[in-house]
């Protein structure tokens, strides 16, 4: 076979586990022999589905997988087990075989029903013990080997199938590092002395970044991209598909790509230990508190009731509130609680609370902080329907402070994207 | 950890020298019987003892490669319910007595639906989960149960005290020509379990690891279950319900000789057969003049050997 012939074809594959909903939608691409393939993807994106589609196990609603040119449906389980072997993503080992036993499992389509395996399965299987090092432990039992010996043993399993591609589906994500590193090691071997083909999937960008020449990524079942790793791992991409900032870093002696999760970001958008206080009540705040906590702001609270959800959070998370008794109108003494806690903040986030009589004078707080010329964020989605107060008192001194200056929100969304915006940037 | 072929050997021997020692005990005394009735009377005793307990354990192996559940065992799919029913409607509708084959057939015909009908209940987008298997198996299982109990409660005197000899199972052979047709069809399905041995063994890693190293597993799964039921109805209607054997057999087996099928399921065989035989030569010498049920010695016997053998090589078991 000739190294650029195709043996993966996918034509508008699409795949549901019931009629209605779809997991994988048209889906198409096509990986050649010898070629190694990593599949990315958020939880959820279809790469399990998408692996075993190709091996036969769930049938495409739409569309055609081809293997070798065939449709992998019409081929036969034995025939298609000589092709295609799958390394599963964590085996369940019921009962205790040895090593060798398990090896030999992957000769199951070759065996006679009687007769003893011959000399070809043996050398197969010894070779497979050979590739991932189990020659040792052949007669172990499986169940006693620790966790990367157990992968490496069901490898063994896999490869005695003597397969021309090779399925992987996250087989690396209970292991360590070192034990990472031996299993996509013996991939990369296989890959480039017996030019298997290799289609892994991988939540660790870093590793198929770094072993997969060819990176397919998929989102909500459909194929985002499609390129080498330096195409594919780019932070917008990344972004959308992973919702979730990332910095790529690429190292300029070896060219390799190295991929930073979000959380290291959060220094530069945000501004932590920049003070805020948050006028809520009624759970309106609950999602509100949850951001800015994480964020590493100096947040308060208040004035909120005794008993409210949002006075629990705010305790949960160790935030320091301004209380009211439970179903109380808000006191002059709990007011000026409030106002001195607020003093200190840059920024007051009024969050789509309901008003009534009893809370209204809440507004007091981000009156004067935007009298102080600090900024003010007010949630306004619904708050005609949020104004509880007989003569719209609530929504005459939202519209009032907007007027001033304060900054209008219409979702949290919003607020959160407001807030990590330097509080500097308020034109006075 | 495992045992040698020079020690599989030596308990092979063991285990013939075993079943030749059964035909000693009787209840007419010690010793091989000088009248040839009784003599053959004795041997086809021990010849059913033999082939109900290699069809139970090997039902059992089966059983629980397919469904990879420890607790799995030929009468957890209600199968051995279905089969005692199907038996005590033969017996009590009159049918049974107008040939030999009748009772047998009855008893497999009803232990098929039962599986069927478990299979039905279990099914959810053309996949039945081990899980929901085993809780429609034991469902059936308890309605096949009460009706039986049902036939036993409403039935006459005579037929009554035949159906009450299949509920506490009994390896005395009614006639010949059933205990030959059963010991073929027995052969048959232990045959047939063997010739699956690589299917099982790749099936004990579960149906998707099995497909992939190119087991067919819906028509694997099918077959095997078929094989169990042939061997498990055909038993129960040989010697009505014996349990125990088709569960614990398989465990100590496997602890002995590993978990390849290939040998388990060989191994199994002679062990249960052997088992069952000896414990039958025990339920009819142990009470002066009068019979145990078999079911009593099975366990009382069986149970703490079989516990010591497990808790001897765990390891090489079933994890826990």
């Amino acid at each position: 076979m000739d190294r650029m012939k195709p043996v993966i074809e996918f034509e508008h594959v699409s795949v549901g586990y019931r009629k209605d909903a779809s997991i994988l939608s048209d889906v198409s691409f096509s990986i050649n022999k010898g070629e190694t393939v990593g599949l990315i993807g958020p939880n959820g994106s279809g790469k399990t589905t998408l692996l075993r589609a190709l091996a036969g196990l769930l049938r495409p609603a739409g569309g055609r997988i081809l293997v070798g040119g065939t449709d992998v449906m019409t081929i036969p389980a034995a025939q298609r087990s000589r092709m295609l072997a799958t390394v599963p993503q964590e085996l369940e080992l019921p009962v205790a075989f040895t090593v060798e036993e398990l090896a030999m499992i992957g000769r199951t389509a070759f065996l006679g029903r009687f007769a003893p395996p011959s000399n070809e399965d043996l050398n197969h299987v010894e070779r497979a013990l050979l590739y991932t090092d189990m020659i040792e432990l052949r007669h172990r039992n499986v169940l006693e080997l620790s966790g990367g010996e157990k992968q490496r043993a069901v490898m063994a399993m896999t490869l005695a199938q003597s397969p021309s591609i090779i399925l992987l589906d996250e087989v690396t994500s209970h292991l360590d590092m070192k034990h990472r590193l031996e299993i996509m090691e013996i991939v990369q071997r296989l890959n480039r002395e017996q030019n298997v083909t290799v289609l892994l999937s991988s939540h660790d960008l870093n590793i198929a970044a770094e072993f997969c020449a060819r990176l397919l990524l998929l989102d909500h079942g459909a194929l985002a991209a499609d390129g080498t790793p330096a195409d594919v791992l780019t932070p917008l991409l990344l972004k959308k598909v992973y919702s979730c900032d990332v910095r790529v870093e690429r190292n300029p002696s070896t060219d390799a790509i190295t991929i930073f999760p979000a959380r290291r970001l959060s220094s530069e958008s945000g501004s932590p230990g920049t003070p805020i206080h948050i006028v809520g009540g009624g759970g309106s705040a609950r999602g509100l508190l949850r951001h800015v906590y994480f964020r590493g702001y100096s947040v308060t609270i208040g004035v909120l009731n005794e008993g409210d959800s949002d006075t629990q959070a705010a305790a949960a998370l160790g935030i320091r509130a301004a209380v009211e008794k439970p179903f109380s109108p808000i006191s002059g003494a709990s007011l000026d609680r409030g106002l001195e806690l607020s003093a200190a903040a840059e920024t007051v986030v009024v969050s789509d609370v309901h008003f009534g009589p009893g809370n209204v004078n809440n507004l007091e707080i981000a009156e004067r902080a935007l009298e102080r010329g600090h900024r003010v964020i007010i949630a306004t989605c619904s708050l005609e329907e949020r104004d509880h107060t007989p003569s719209r008192e609530a929504e005459d001194r939202i519209n009032l402070m907007i007027q001033r200056g304060a900054l209008p929100a219409s979702s949290s969304s919003d607020i959160f994207h407001m807030l990590d915006q330097p509080a500097a940037t308020r034109q006075q | 950890m495992k045992l040698k072929p020079p020690a599989i050997l030596a308990l092979l021997l063991l285990g013939f020298l075993l079943l030749a020692g059964c035909l000693l005990f009787g209840a007419s005394g010690f010793g091989i019987p000088t009248n040839p009735d009784l003599r053959n009377l004795r041997l086809a005793r021990v010849l059913a003892g033999f082939v109900v307990g290699a069809a139970l354990s090997c039902a059992g192996v089966t059983m629980q490669a397919i469904l990879r559940n420890p607790l799995a065992e030929p009468y957890v799919l209600g199968v051995s319910s279905g089969a005692g029913l199907g038996a005590a409607i033969a017996v009590l509708s009159g049918l049974a007595s107008t040939g030999i084959l009748i009772l047998p057939a009855s008893a497999f015909v009803f232990a098929t639906l039962t599986l069927v009908l478990v299979f039905v209940i279990a099914e959810r987008n053309g996949h039945a989960s081990v899980y929901s298997l085993i809780l429609s198996g034991v469902i059936i299982g308890s309605i096949c149960s009460s009706i039986l109990m049902f036939l036993v409660s409403t039935s006459s005197a005579e037929g009554l005290r035949t159906i009450i000899w299949w509920m506490l199972g009994s390896l005395q052979v009614s006639s010949y020509e059933l205990l030959t047709v059963c010991a073929v069809v027995i052969a048959v399905g232990i045959a047939g379990s063997l010739m699956l041995a690589r299917e099982l063994d790749a099936l004990t890693l579960g149906r998707e690891t099995a497909h992939y190293v190119g087991v067919r597993t819906s028509v694997t799964v099918a077959v095997a279950l078929g094989l169990v039921t042939l061997l498990a109805a055909t038993s129960v209607s040989l010697a009505g319900l014996i349990g125990f054997v088709g569960l614990i057999v398989p465990h100590a087996v496997r602890s002995l000789v590993g978990a390849s099928h290939r040998r388990l399921l060989p191994c199994a065989a002679i062990v249960g057969g052997v088992f069952l035989a000896v414990c039958d030569a025990a339920a009819r010498t142990v009470l002066d003049g009068r019979e145990l049920p078999i079911g009593v010695i099975t366990a009382v016997l069986g149970g703490p050997f079989f516990l010591w053998i497990l808790r001897a090589r765990r390891r090489s078991g079933w994890i826990e």
